[in-house]
């Protein structure tokens, strides 16, 4: 089917979704819970785009291109609820975000500035009992990259979302560390992690 | 949700095993808290792995909370803020020397908080153990460990013949089974315009043809019982009332849809629904109604009957089946729609009690018959409930299009003790805020969405004259962040921000409240997050001045 992206017109397999379309023809929108290795997951919704004729703007990586559809990455309302969206994330961490994390990079890109909204952020809690790997649940934006590379990745199961609401965040196994879990240490969350809240501890201290 | 998960969950309802969450419960229920042994042992029998296990362990607010020999639990439901402004929460914490989720350390007595108990005709309320009391000296009663069953609200239709709370026979299914294929039967549901009575109003006979003409051998009918609206006890009345109906509903859906399965999730704050629904069903397997080729018709149609662990954001479609389930009650992007991709992946129809509970009048009686229940509105006719603060609260059987005027005054009596009327919240916490100055208002989807409110699923909380808007905003805001389910962003963070800006007593600034209201309603998944500033937009637009806005 032919969909048309910021005036530009392409042609995507059925079951293709906005975001794939965006991507096809070399336009962009950021993400934060997308990884192209695992299945749309539809959390952060920092993917908005506008549709003609939709009634708002919808999520570029969970919604599927009808034919004729046209796309706007550009929509105001869009960008102007994605720009919001991050400063939320970023009000909910003690700490900046290192500026080579996809969070920093999105952040920038968006030019997201202070965020209008502060409050409560997440409680310092380390766990570096695994010689490998470390858990910064601070860091944790809840996306569930980790949990989803590691189900659908890896096949592992060792990680879960936890919790709900503004103290919702991840734990492997039952909250007793990687090494009392069914981990195999691959890295699959690390490696997929856009806030460093999961690090290879090997990779840190290079 | 995990395909992965998924997939587990279905191979261990295969196996007539419970689930995680079933065992979870279970535990619970034995020893007061959940242990990692329990998590083991659940995801032994569930044959979920153990994390996930621990995942849905630490998300709904039943298991999430120690349990003392005695176990309190104090509802924090907008009815029960409209009777005290919270003060029987304060003086239960005070009388005990316990905050909400604690545990005496002696495990004597536990204090819990709860959303809602449906006694909201009687507020407030409060439930030790399995016995819920309410209204006036219930907090005395607490404290001093004396309650009382509290009574049950009025129950009546204002229609002649009624419809809803006629007891169920099962005429309707005698009927269709005599008269209609299923294909007519789907026909006479949709030439009804049968629309959702749990909040969005999407009409039953679509959701049906979708399910039907999805592919697969196995479907399901799932009735949603979880009507977390805080302030509505109109389905706990219907299944604890008239629970055959709705069970006579759902297979009506079964023949229509081609499913010979169906779950009913009903609260665990509502102890007694289940219970109900469960004699029900036995009655109707006794009467050949429910069972193998029912009445030799060949079609067979059974039910199991489920109870949540505390979420209010399971009554979304999504959720509701991940809850079945026994995983974490979050919502999933759709599509895939339940009716392509629902209980354990395969095709399902979700509808509210109450919209079953229409369909037994549409088989019997038809399409034309059901759309003049309510003349010149809506089709069929409508439950609503009624809070505390009127002169005469109970559930009462209504025709749409009747003005909120006629049902305020006339059905529920007005205000008791002569205070003034100040302004409504119509069809739970996603519904807007009407002031009493538009009570003239027709209650029917479309006026109603035209002054910002919703039909919703028909819960009516009046707010007297002496209500403080800002604590309203702030009460209101409070549900909204604890109730996220914690998946997308803007809801995520976004409710604790807002709740934040009324909380610490501070001036809000309007400018910067609103922008985070559109991210809400534009960003979030699902209507929590995009429908809790619909009661903030009526405040701001109704009640400006006492919000303390800068």
């Amino acid at each position: 089917m032919r969909v048309a992206v910021d005036g530009r017109e392409v042609e995507v397999a059925t079951g293709a979704t906005l975001l794939e379309a965006v991507r096809a023809v070399g336009a962009d929108v950021p993400t934060l819970c997308f990884d192209e290795r695992q299945m749309p997951f539809g959390a952060c919704r920092i993917c908005l785009v506008g549709v003609a004729g939709a009634p708002g703007p919808l999520p570029a990586c969970t919604t599927p291109c009808r034919e004729g559809m046209v796309i706007d990455t550009h929509d105001a309302t869009s960008r102007r609820v994605a720009t919001a969206i991050v400063e939320l994330v970023l009000s909910e961490l003690p700490v900046a975000p290192a500026a080579h994390t996809e969070l920093a990079r999105v952040a920038a890109s968006l030019e997201v500035g202070e965020p209008r909204w502060r409050g409560a952020t997440h409680p310092s809690d380390h766990d570096e009992r695994h010689p490998y790997l470390a858990f910064q649940h601070e860091l944790c934006i809840s996306c569930a990259r980790c949990v989803r590379a590691c189900d659908e990745v890896q096949g592992a199961f060792a990680l879960t979302a936890t919790g709900r609401g503004f103290t919702a965040n991840i734990a492997v196994g039952l909250d007793a560390g990687f090494l009392e879990s069914t981990c195999v240490s691959c890295g699959a969350c690390a490696d997929s992690c856009p806030t460093d809240a999961i690090t290879e501890i090997t990779l840190l201290s290079l | 949700m995990s395909r992965n998960l998924v997939e587990l969950v279905r191979r261990t309802h295969a196996q007539r095993a419970p689930t995680a969450l079933e065992v979870l419960k279970a535990a619970l229920e034995d020893h007061g808290e959940i242990t990692d042994e329990d998590r083991r042992e659940a995801a032994r029998i569930s044959g979920l792995p153990e994390a996930a296990v621990y995942g849905v362990s630490t998300f709904y607010d039943d298991l999430a909370v120690p349990r003392g020999a005695r176990h309190v639990r104090v509802c924090t439901g907008t009815a029960c803020f409209a009777a005290t402004a919270d003060a029987h929460v304060s003086a239960l914490r005070d009388g005990f020397g316990l905050d909400l989720g604690e545990r005496r350390e002696d495990g004597s007595l536990s204090l819990a908080e709860t959303v809602c108990l449906g006694f909201c005709h009687s507020s407030p309320a409060v439930r030790d153990g399995d016995l819920i009391d309410a209204g006036e000296g219930v907090v005395e009663r607490a404290l001093s460990g004396a309650l009382r069953a509290a009574r049950e609200p009025d129950w009546r239709s204002l229609l002649e013949p009624a419809i809803l709370t006629r007891p169920g026979d099962w005429s309707g299914l005698r009927a269709a089974l005599a008269t209609h294929t299923p294909e007519s039967l789907l026909g006479e549901v949709k030439a009804a315009s049968v629309r959702g009575r749990g909040g969005a109003g999407f009409p039953a006979g679509e959701k049906w043809s979708f399910a039907r003409g999805a592919p697969g051998a196995e479907k399901f009918i799932v009735a949603n019982g979880d009507e977390g609206d805080p302030g509505s006890y109109i389905d706990k009345q219907l299944m604890e009332r008239n629970p055959a109906l709705v069970l006579e509903g759902m297979a009506l859906a079964g023949y229509a849809v081609g499913a010979e399965h169906g779950f009913v999730l009903t609260r665990s704050e509502y102890p007694l629904s289940k219970p109900a629904l469960e004699q029900a069903a036995r009655q109707a397997r006794e009467q050949g109604l429910l069972g193998d080729d029912i009445r030799g018709s060949g079609f067979s149609f059974d039910v199991t009957v489920l109870e949540g662990a505390g979420s209010y954001v399971v009554g979304e479609e999504t959720a509701l089946l991940a809850c079945i389930e026994g995983l974490r009650g979050t919502v999933s992007a759709r599509p895939p729609f339940p009716a392509v991709s629902g209980l354990f992946g395969l095709p399902t129809v979700v509808n509210n009690v109450e919209t079953l509970a229409n369909i037994p009048f549409v088989a019997r009686a038809g399409a034309d018959a059901y759309a003049a229940l309510s003349p010149g509105a809506s089709s069929g006719s409508k439950l609503v409930c009624f809070n505390e603060r009127f002169a005469n609260p109970g559930v009462y059987e209504v025709r749409f299009g009747t003005s909120l005027r006629e049902l305020c005054e006339d059905v529920a009596g007005g205000v008791r003790d002569g205070l003034a009327l100040k302004a409504l919240q119509i069809g739970g916490p996603l519904g807007g805020i009407l002031p009493a100055s538009l009570l003239d208002t027709t209650f029917d989807f479309d006026q109603l969405a035209a002054v910002g409110c919703m039909v919703g699923h028909g819960g009516i909380v009046g707010f007297d004259e002496r209500t403080d808007m800002r604590e309203l905003a702030r009460h209101l805001l409070h549900f909204g962040a604890a109730e996220s389910c914690g998946k997308c962003f803007p809801c995520r963070i976004g409710l604790r921000r807002a709740h934040e800006m009324f909380a610490d007593g501070r001036a809000v600034e309007r400018a910067r409240l609103e922008e985070l209201l559109e991210a809400l309603e534009v960003g979030s998944l699902c209507a929590h997050g995009g429908g809790m500033p619909a009661p903030i937009r009526s405040l701001l637009a109704h009640f400006p001045d006492e919000l303390g806005l800068t």
